[in-house]
């Protein structure tokens, strides 16, 4: 059942296409892949294996401060990988000073030169850039720097730089274009403030940061600028890691707060204005109660806003093809094979609908899809019991159910809690506090103590939860857990 | 004005030649030494140079290639040399386009088309 309607005024397609039967090689590629990011680049050099001819199209749309960046998507620019680096700079200052106890004598004062770390992670993020354009050239996939776009059934537009358009066709596409980060919609946003698709290749020190926001984003970058000296405040609307365990996510903030962040909780900027122009400048923000008609006012060198990320599927053509969005948050709903409602169209990555928005979730998803397409593969994305981490200077790691969502889930009489404080080792010498690590599985009784929620809060977090994430997809039960002996002296073993 | 070749040996000859040209697209590929008959040592090289010399002609208008002679194999083993510590390299062949992080590394030397996206693409 083969057939494919092309109208003047609705270009609906009808055309089946199923991966064991031969099809017509009437088009210029077997897939092309909009988005250079975690998933496309995933998918596009598993397709390569398979012999298929493949072309992605990636290309970052300069932000409001004229900032831009090369292949390798969101992830390897902008997110995870500086991310952690910067994470890891401020730890490291942490570990300078804890040195001392420890017997290291220096005299001198320890200062970070925030373009020293800021050119070595950049040389580093370009090496990564490069790589994977020679990772794409050898396995022969087309590399196209162009902004891609729908224009027609199988149809794309790819405009570059320069403004040269060119059109492709393809027996299959997947979008995987990602997200970028939200504005306020209030003045000054956009002329003044910047967002972490700047932060990272900031070409100054940023100096007194005003974070705006409550995600995992803000909160880890608060956490880094704080740690690597930097006077820091937090607003916040209302809660902090919203969909996460509200008893880690305040644990967090408490920390924070206890080491140098200040918080404004309960405020919304309503206006930015320069006070003064330079590297950092100087800015004025306006700030108004949630709950009453309270204004406020403070002076930053640097207002970070992180208050979400809107999916780039808006200007994408997708009007014209037929695919389906959900027109409040831009997210594009799939079945469980990553196809949208137009069946030679899939999508992967950030901007799917009730999926976690995770490198390693759309790696996995773009692979499997791929193998599925192209290998007969019957193997579907596994979306439950991701393991996560959240990269504050009090790390968290998580895997399964939060506490809240197990006791809505199967009720709070059906569920045990486990928790337990530690202290780590390396903490007792430098006289670190003893009460703020800790950790708890959320179990289901009805299912033999199954455990079905790990938290840990601590450092290494993310190295912890990666095994546990293996046991629990295992099916990991309390009594297994108690039986299985220790490690000594590890964070872990608690 | 085309491209120019620059023949130097060492590290310090090398980092000389390459600020004097500050300012110029700067490619480079590094070899180990050529004996009486003009054989290098390194046998991945002897296969590369051909093939890099080939793609030459592609090199964007106002460039310099720099064609640098590591030294013989004692030194290049040496794990401290003075091209493993200042310019990073971690093998021979390297082509490498100077001030980025965009370089060819042993058999990626030998494709062609590798080649060619490192003296044309951005």
């Amino acid at each position: 059942s083969v057939q494919a309607h092309k109208e003047e005024d609705n270009p609906q397609k009808t055309m089946e296409v199923n991966g064991l039967m031969p099809v017509p090689d009437s088009y210029d590629y077997d897939l092309i892949i909009i988005g250079g990011g975690s998933g496309g680049l995933a998918a596009a050099k598993e397709a390569a294996k398979y012999g298929k001819k493949v072309m992605v199209m990636d290309f970052v749309t300069p932000t409001p401060q004229g900032n831009s960046w090369g292949l390798g998507g969101t992830c390897v620019n902008v997110g995870c990988i500086p991310k952690k680096l910067m994470h890891q700079a401020a730890l490291l200052g942490q570990t300078l000073q804890d040195s001392r106890k420890f017997g290291w004598e220096f005299t001198e004062e320890v200062k970070h030169n925030w373009m020293t770390m800021t050119e070595s992670i950049q040389n580093y993020i370009g090496s990564l850039n490069w790589g994977y354009r020679v990772a794409l050239r050898d396995k022969k996939v087309t590399y196209e720097n162009a902004y891609g776009e729908f224009v027609g059934p199988h149809t794309v537009k790819a405009t570059n730089k320069k403004g040269t358009e060119k059109l492709y066709t393809a027996e299959r596409f997947i979008i995987a274009t990602g997200e970028r980060p939200r504005y306020l919609g209030i003045p000054g946003d956009k002329e003044y403030c910047i967002s972490s698709d700047d932060l990272f290749s900031l070409p100054y020190c940023p100096g007194k940061t005003l974070v705006v926001g409550a995600s995992y984003v803000a909160l880890e970058c608060a956490g880094f600028l704080a740690g690597l000296g930097l006077d820091v405040t937090v607003m916040v609307r209302s809660i902090l890691l919203r969909g996460f365990d509200q008893d880690m996510a305040n644990r967090i903030g408490e920390y924070m707060k206890e080491h140098g962040v200040h918080f404004i909780r309960k405020f919304v900027p309503i206006k930015v204005e320069q006070v003064e122009e330079g590297t950092p400048g100087l800015l004025k923000v306006t700030a108004k109660s949630t709950t009453g008609n309270q204004i406020i006012e403070g002076e930053y060198n640097t207002v970070l806003l992180a208050i979400g990320r809107n999916p780039c599927t808006r200007k994408i053509g997708l009007d014209k093809v037929g695919v389906n969005i959900n027109e409040t948050t831009g997210k594009i709903p799939v079945n469980d094979e990553e196809q949208t409602n137009v069946p030679y169209i899939y999508a992967v990555g950030d901007i799917l609908q009730d999926k976690l928005e995770l490198t390693p979730v759309a790696i996995q998803a773009g692979k499997l899809l791929v193998q599925r397409l192209y290998a007969g593969s019957t193997t579907k994305c596994d979306y439950v019991n991701v393991p996560t981490t959240v990269f504050t200077p009090l790390e968290y790691g998580a895997c399964g159910y939060s506490e809240e969502t197990a006791v809505e889930k199967f009720g709070e009489e059906n569920i045990e809690v486990y928790h337990s404080y530690f202290w780590p080792l390396e903490w007792t010498v430098p006289s670190r506090d003893n009460n703020k690590c800790y950790a708890k599985i959320i179990c289901n009784i009805q299912d033999n103590e199954r455990v079905i929620g790990f938290h840990v809060l601590g450092p290494n977090a993310g190295e912890v939860t990666q095994g546990f994430a293996a046991a629990i997809k295992c099916g990991l039960t309390k009594k297994q857990l108690d039986s299985t002996i220790g490690i000594h002296p590890v964070c872990a073993e608690v | 004005m085309g491209w120019e070749e620059v023949q130097v040996r060492g590290d310090a000859e090398f980092v000389r030649t390459a600020q004097s040209y500050h300012g110029r697209p700067i490619f480079a590929l590094f070899c180990g030494d050529k004996d009486a008959e003009g054989r290098s040592w390194c046998p991945d090289c002897v296969t590369a140079e051909p093939i890099v010399r080939k793609e030459l002609h592609n090199l964007p208008d106002e460039s310099v290639f720099i064609y640098c002679l590591v030294g013989d194999r004692a030194y290049w083993k040496d794990p401290n040399n003075e091209f493993r510590k200042n310019l990073k390299l971690t093998g021979v062949p390297t082509l490498l386009k100077y001030g980025t992080p965009q370089k060819l590394v042993e058999e990626e030397c030998f494709k062609a088309e590798l080649v060619r996206m490192l003296f044309t693409e951005d």
